[in-house]
């Protein structure tokens, strides 16, 4: 299969996104990532297949509905405890997923229609997507705005993201790769023409310990950031701050004086402190959190970093 | 950066005051007014109005209260709040009797004993002889049988409490002519008439006759006020007070009669003339108009002139704007559930173009910006103009306002708004231009229209969904009414059950005939008010400086101003146009249900049919998503609304003017409106102004807005409301804000009318509701006015809890 109607899986479309590039744009997630951070914001994002979703927010409990009970072949479905309703005092019986059991199948999902239960991960063809992220153009325009393609690791899923940047050009809209950069460097010259900007994770300037809580080494990330760089494509390089992990001086002085190296290409470094927000997003698809929890980082160590940063004359912003 | 200059000691002291002050009713007013009319019973029509006002302008107590500058006062007691028993005062009564009247939950008033049995005394008389006891007289009977339909509003009551209202009267020509000059005019007009008088030219001559007399009256005001600094000033021991009292007394005594000559004097002319509108009719509405532009050039002069200083002008418009705010009326507790925070809609507008299509921005833009913002203002109400050369700095000045205090102020379109006003024959150019907003969002003449809608200023608030339910019930209103009463009668036309209608097409035409029906039943009722208003509610006092009127010799009540309109709002438009689509959906297109299983499950409130709702909310396309199933009906039914109503004509002689807005009665209908087809429960608020229904925008705010600019809002001259609710933090520094702005200019460009924002987080208001003490400061937009979130109806704070708040 090619061209516009190749499929890709995506697990969310954002509108009105205004942190992941210029102006007001689109950014579509895309499932499946060959990197395990810890600090994981988005588990969802994680697998490469469709993962049942359970939000307790939506369910309206057993006793008003309780029909995905009835549905789950595997039985993967059991009544839960009654709990009280999040932000009330009524009680509520909730559903219990046994995700040992659980083969991701949906059944469930379509006969859930409080939105309880709903499948992450939609298969779109290139040109559903582009239709979709197209209709927000009179807000693209007037504000410098465009689409975003994120992930996961959006580079994953080669074809489909080069299809899909390919089409967006075609019709001038300003595109985005935010990407981790840990893919063959052919894939991201085949993306360059077509890519107006990439976000590009820097995690890490430390082979070893990269690979070690990331699961990979850095060497190929590092090159496909010389080589977009030297291809004259525009970087916009996102370093998460995470506490004990990459937050020492040393490191961010190391990337800085890699984001100097690449000269021109570097157009914005983005500091992204870790926060501990995405606790609850693996509650909906996993049984135990297996987030990263640690104390954010201090207002006045991120600020330190950023001048740290702006000592190579880059632009430092703070998120 | 934007930057909140600190707020001298005065002010401060000023607007403690007025935070801290429970109203006192006044009864002077009531007094001078019951003895005119019981003493003289022989003065009628345009004649009694004109005296009456003079009356009150010789009677009316006369306050200068500490450190005032701007003075007038509409009782006796600062934020004193008078009666208009020949308006309506009966509800006194009524809410005296059900244990109301002095014990207010929401906007207290403070009455004495000795007070209440002087008005209980009057309360007998004016049964009688007030508006809405004659009005009452001619209901047209067939009326009767629409009554209970909960689709029309009408009750003589509650419209004759506020029969004149929302306009804007013309400022700039008190403040640069003065009533002197309108008075000698309509003499040299009564001498030129004086023994040949022929049909209307007798009218004419009584009009102008009338002219003199509230003329006169104003300047008496003026004068007594000028007594009253003088009389303060002689007594006055602090050197640095008496001055100011000299020269306030020097102003007043010059000004109303002749040409306002500095910034302050400019300020004193347009409060004290909206003090002695407000004396004569009451308070509803009635707006000020464009007052950057009144006074950029007073205020111009007065800097190159070195009579003042930008810290010391700032100062005057805040005093100004408290003076606003202080003003109140009391009404029955009922209005409460729809208005709280004692305002009464007298709104300001800032920006906009002039008459050539330039920038009309001005130093005055940013004054007015910089009160709301750092007295943390909600009244007076301001409205922006936005033009394509808005400058970036008014942009960051209003976006920074509403950051602080919620709402203030929303955001207007000239792009749109102007051609609007420009249809159906109601403007030219050059007053579309010079347009202003009255009330909460209605555009109109700044001084050169009477636009009064629902014929009243009493707004005609027309419930859609209710229409709908009306269309698949046979006409026939499922819920007891207001007074428990469940009509037994049909309220509405005769189409037929839901169950009966073989096609889509057979509801869209069952529909629009109880459209037309009520809407015509609507526009049929504020006529017939119109015309026995006309003839009780002459408005001299407005129609001498309104233009047209001195031109024409005749009233505004009479049609006499330059331009006319007559303003028709919906509401509850999202549940509306989201029955038309589940309908569709469920029951024509995919047959997911039958017609018979949707009727009862909408009469039975949904009970016991859950998963028929939850698959309605969930899986049926709601508007508001940019999805084309729904716009097409959106379009289809705001063009049917539009249309029928912009075809009526007023009693005027203009059309009437749809519009969609719903102040906050969304909440009030809510309450008496029915389970609808869009899966709301009974009870449950209907959607506030063009928004879609609370919580069902899920696409975000990009698509909200192609679905909101998808519906014809250039029919809606009478204005559309859309108030949206950010979370803080995405505003939180300047990128955010520069996206925001791309956010509304880009639905401006694609034919959005208005927008105004509350960036306020869910939290903070739950927070708040249980902390009221805390929150005290907290303002926010509720639908068409501001208010402080700790005073307003528990319904109306749930409602803004719930409404959809877009985040990152
Ligand atoms: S079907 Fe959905 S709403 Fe119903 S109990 Fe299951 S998860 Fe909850
Ligand atoms: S996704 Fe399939 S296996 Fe998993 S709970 Fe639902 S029905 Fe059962």
């Amino acid at each position: 299969m090619s061209g516009i109607n190749l499929k890709g899986k995506v697990y969310d479309i954002q509108g009105f996104s205004i942190q992941d590039g210029p102006g007001i744009r689109t950014t579509v997630f895309l499932k499946g990532c060959p990197l395990s951070c810890p600090w994981c914001h988005s588990p969802e994002s994680q697998a490469f297949g469709s993962q049942l979703s359970w939000m307790s927010m939506r369910c309206i409990g057993i006793e008003q509905c309780g029909k995905c009970l009835n549905v789950c072949e595997k039985g993967a479905i059991t009544p839960g405890e009654v709990t009280k309703k999040s932000g009330t005092d009524e009680d509520i019986q909730y559903v219990h997923i046994n995700r040992k059991i659980c083969d991701n199948c949906g059944s469930c999902t379509e006969v859930c229609y409080p939105g309880g239960l709903s499948m992450c991960g939609e298969e779109y063809t290139v040109n559903d997507l582009v239709d979709r992220v197209s209709k927000d153009t009179p807000f693209y325009e007037q504000s410098g705005g465009g689409v975003t393609i994120s992930g996961g690791e959006a580079l994953s899923q080669p074809q489909f993201v080069f299809e899909v940047l390919k089409s967006l050009k075609e019709i001038e809209i300003h595109t985005a790769l935010d990407t981790t950069g840990f893919t063959d460097g052919k894939n991201i010259d085949a993306v360059l023409p077509y890519t107006d900007l990439f976000l590009y994770d820097l995690k890490h300037m430390d082979s070893v310990q990269h690979k070690q809580v990331v699961g990979v080494a850095n060497e190929k990330i590092l090159e496909n950031a010389k080589r977009i760089a030297k291809a004259g494509g525009k970087i916009q390089v996102r370093i998460p701050v995470i506490p004990h992990f990459n937050d020492s001086q040393d490191n961010i002085r190391q990337t800085g004086e890699f984001c100097k190296s690449l000269g021109e290409a570097v157009v914005l470094v983005q500091l992204l402190p870790y926060h501990n927000l995405g606790i609850t997003k693996y509650q909906r698809i996993f049984d135990d959190v297996k987030v990263l929890e640690a104390e954010p980082p201090s207002d006045e160590k991120i600020q330190k970093l950023k001048e740290i940063l702006e000592d190579f004359g880059l632009t430092v912003t703070i998120h | 950066m934007y930057k909140l200059k600190p707020v001298p000691i005065k002010v401060l002291k000023m607007r403690d005051k007025y935070r801290n002050t429970i109203p006192k009713v006044c009864t002077s007013r009531l007094k001078i007014v019951t003895d005119f009319y019981q003493n003289n019973p022989n003065i009628t029509g345009i004649l009694k109005r004109a005296m009456v006002f003079k009356e009150i302008a010789e009677k009316t107590p006369i306050l200068i209260s500490e450190d005032e500058v701007v003075v007038g006062s509409m009782a006796s007691t600062y934020r004193g709040s008078a009666l208009f028993p020949e308006n309506d005062i009966t509800w006194m009564q009524a809410d005296y009797d059900n244990g109301k009247l002095f014990n207010r939950e929401l906007d207290p008033y403070i009455i004495d004993e000795e007070d209440w049995e002087y008005i209980k005394s009057v309360i007998p008389y004016w049964k009688k002889n007030s508006l809405s006891a004659m009005v009452d007289q001619y209901i047209p009977e067939g009326y009767f049988s629409a009554v209970g339909n909960q689709v029309t509003v009408y009750n003589s009551e509650g419209i004759c409490a506020a029969p004149v209202g929302h306009f804007c009267s013309n400022y700039d020509k008190a403040i640069r002519k003065g009533f002197g000059a309108v008075k000698a005019e309509a003499q040299a007009k009564m001498a030129e008439m004086e023994g040949h008088m022929e049909t209307d030219t007798i009218k004419q001559y009584n009009f102008y006759r009338s002219v003199v007399i509230v003329s006169d009256g104003m300047i008496v005001l003026s004068k007594r006020y000028a007594a009253e600094a003088a009389r303060q000033a002689a007594e006055c021991t602090n050197s640095e007070r008496k001055a100011e009292l000299e020269m306030m007394a020097d102003s007043l005594n010059w000004i109303m009669e002749n040409p306002a000559r500095t910034f302050y004097e400019a300020i004193q002319v347009m409060f004290l003339y909206q003090i002695g509108m407000c004396l004569h009719n009451n308070m509803h509405g009635i707006s000020f108009g464009r007052v950057d532009q009144y006074l950029g050039s007073f205020y111009e002069a007065d800097l190159k002139a070195g009579r003042t200083t930008p810290e010391k002008a700032q100062e005057i418009f805040d005093l100004f704007a408290l003076k606003v705010a202080e003003m109140n009326k009391i009404w029955f507790s009922g209005t409460t559930l729809t208005v709280t925070g004692y305002t009464v809609g007298q709104l300001m507008t800032l920006g906009g173009v002039d008459k050539e299509n330039n920038d009309a921005t001005n130093a005055v833009t940013y004054m007015m910006l910089q009160t709301a913002g750092r007295l943390i203002l909600h009244d007076p109400p301001m409205a922006l103009r936005i033009n394509k050369n808005t400058p970036k700095e008014l942009w960051e000045a209003a976006l920074e306002t509403t950051k602080i205090c919620g709402g203030v102020p929303t955001f207007e379109n000239d792009d749109v708004i102007i051609p609007a006003l420009m249809k159906n024959g109601r403007m030219n150019l050059e007053s579309a231009r010079n347009y202003c907003l009255i009330g909460c969002v209605e555009p109109g003449g700044t001084g050169d229209e009477w636009p009064a809608c629902g014929g009243s200023g009493g707004e005609a608030y027309w419930n859609m969904p209710m229409a709908i339910i009306h269309a698949i019930n046979d006409g026939n209103n499922p819920m007891t009414d207001r007074y428990g009463n469940k009509s037994d009668k049909r309220t509405g036309a005769h189409t037929g059950y839901l169950y009966e209608m073989d096609t889509f097409d057979d509801v869209l035409e069952a529909v629009t005939t109880q459209y037309k029906y009520f809407l015509e039943w609507q526009m049929t009722m504020v006529n017939m008010f119109e015309v026995v208003a006309a003839e009780h509610m002459a408005q001299p006092l407005i129609s001498c400086m309104m233009d047209g009127c001195m031109e024409s010799g005749k009233d505004v009540m009479n049609g006499g101003a330059k331009n006319n309109s007559c303003g028709v709002p919906g509401v509850g438009i999202g549940n509306a146009i989201d029955c038309l689509a589940v309908i569709k959906y469920m029951v024509y297109d995919h047959k997911l249900c039958t017609a018979k299983e949707l009727y009862e499950a909408v009469m039975n409130n949904w009970e016991g049919k859950e998963d028929l709702h939850q698959f309605i909310l969930n899986k049926v396309p709601h508007y508001g998503n940019d999805n084309e199933y729904c716009d097409e009906w959106a379009k289809w039914l705001l063009n049917l609304f539009a249309d029928i109503v912009s075809s009526f004509t007023n009693i005027r002689g203009c059309k009437f003017a749809p519009g969609l807005y719903p102040v906050a009665t969304n909440v009030l209908w809510g309450l008496l409106t029915p389970a609808t087809p869009d899966g709301r429960r009974k009870h449950e608020p209907l959607s506030d102004g063009i928004s879609p229904v609370q919580q069902l925008d899920k696409n975000g705010p990009t698509a909200l807005l192609k679905s909101l600019a998808n519906i014809p809002q250039e029919k809606y001259s009478n204005g559309t409301l859309l108030n949206m609710k950010f979370h803080p933090t995405a505003l939180s520094n300047e990128t955010g804000m520069a996206k925001l702005e791309a956010l509304m200019k880009t639905y401006f460009s694609m034919g959005g009318m208005e927008m105004q924002l509350n960036v306020v987080s869910g939290e903070t208001l739950r927070k708040a509701q249980e902390n009221p003490e805390e929150y005290k400061d907290l303002v926010v937009r509720v639908a068409g006015y501001s208010a402080y979130f700790v005073e307003l109806f528990k319904n109306c704070q749930d409602d803004l809890i719930q409404r959809t708040e877009l985040t990152l």
